[in-house]
């Protein structure tokens, strides 16, 4: 059975971007500082984000064979939707109020009739396969309605003080968790949380 | 060496370290005991109880004033009678018991904490106090107890920081009941 899981990198002090993200700056000032846990160095060498540390290896191929992707509009747009294929070819679902009149990108499909219908037809898409899940607003409406199953955080080992949260404007209603995993990696805690119903 | 100064907080993984409306009659805010089941086991063999224990092992406690008053001051004696110095915006006369002081100057207040712990860690208690050392260079490591749950809202550990990074190192990691111990050392540039 197919399940939505969240995957982000988040500071200690619970920022997923840092503070001024636009489309021109997409991890907004410092931000970048959350993605060392991924193989930059390779990455910018032979165009290759593994990382080679076996712990976050287990996330990142993890990660890498969801299949499909669903994002939230903005994070979607600022990121260009990766030059319309995320990984592997796998269809991405954009939950949105208005699709744009120009879609260019054919893996790229918006979901204009609420959060569950997009969850759906991603989880329909990916089939046995899990639907891995990006984006703070997404992330929030997705716990909101009750379709998220698990959350994968990397917690990254810095306080940036400022920028976008990954939890906020939520009701103060308890969120239950259990943490099922944790990964150690250099410079990185892995942890992953099943949602509890 | 002296031995260095520790903040000890359960914090819930959207950062929350109470709830909504913490205040007299209502300190760890609405359903911030959330936060502290893992206390339950403080005197098991487990680890969430070698976490207390070493906890309670700290030489000196700095509070903030918010978290001192609201814990009515701890009735004088945090744990073992070690001194309290709680960081204040300003001293009134209200007389502190014996085994308390008040500091205004936070270099101040770490310096005399660190001389009365010796080699022993100086607990710190409390966000203001925390983000208010934090911003001076005194604080050295964090002991957060992550919980796994998400509040929504409440009081947050982290707020007022600024936009400078504040660079850390995890140091230990301890799984227990409830609760990811998790300790960083602060990183300083210098």
């Amino acid at each position: 059975m197919s399940r939505l899981i969240l995957n982000m990198a988040m500071s200690l002090d619970g920022f997923i971007t840092g503070p001024n993200d636009g489309p021109d700056n997409p991890a907004g000032d410092g931000g970048m500082r959350l993605m060392e846990w991924l193989d930059l160095k390779a990455a910018a060498e032979v165009g290759d984000f593994r990382p080679r540390d076996e712990q976050s290896r287990i996330v990142f191929d993890e990660a890498m064979s969801t299949g499909a992707v669903l994002v939230g509009r903005r994070t979607g747009d600022f990121a260009g939707y990766w030059g319309g294929d995320h990984h592997d070819g796998v269809p991405i679902f954009v939950p949105t109020h208005k699709a744009p009149a120009d879609n260019p990108y054919e893996l790229v499909h918006y979901v204009t009739d609420g959060i569950a219908a997009c969850v759906a037809q991603a989880k329909a898409a990916a089939g046995d396969r899990d639907v891995m899940l990006h984006g703070a607003y997404t992330a929030q409406e997705c716990l909101k309605a009750g379709l998220l199953d698990a959350m994968e955080i990397q917690l990254m080992p810095v306080l940036l003080g400022q920028g976008r949260l990954l939890f906020e404007d939520l009701k103060p209603d308890h969120v239950e968790l259990d943490l099922v995993r944790s990964l150690e990696g250099p410079g990185v805690l892995h942890l992953r949380y099943e949602v509890r119903r | 060496m002296g031995g260095p100064i520790r903040l000890y907080m359960s914090m819930s993984l959207d950062g929350y370290i109470a709830g909504l409306d913490d205040k007299e009659g209502q300190e760890l805010g609405r359903d911030g005991g959330r936060l502290f089941n893992w206390l339950d086991d403080r005197h098991g063999p487990d680890v969430n109880g070698q976490v207390y224990r070493e906890a309670m092992a700290t030489g000196a406690v700095i509070s903030g004033r918010r978290t001192f008053e609201l814990a009515k001051r701890w009735g004088g004696d945090h744990h073992d009678g070690v001194p309290i110095f709680v960081l204040t915006h300003h001293v009134d006369g209200d007389e502190p018991l014996p085994g308390t002081a008040f500091c205004t100057e936070v270099l101040d207040c770490a310096t005399r904490a660190r001389a009365a712990a010796g080699d022993r860690a100086v607990m710190v208690h409390g966000a203001g106090a925390a983000q208010a050392l934090l911003r001076e260079g005194q604080l050295d490591e964090l002991e957060i107890h992550l919980v796994p749950v998400l509040l929504g809202a409440g009081r947050r550990l982290f707020d007022h920081l600024g936009p400078d990074h504040v660079e850390l190192e995890l140091t230990r990691r301890l799984d227990g009941r409830d609760a990811a111990h998790l300790r960083y050392r602060v990183r300083r540039s210098d």
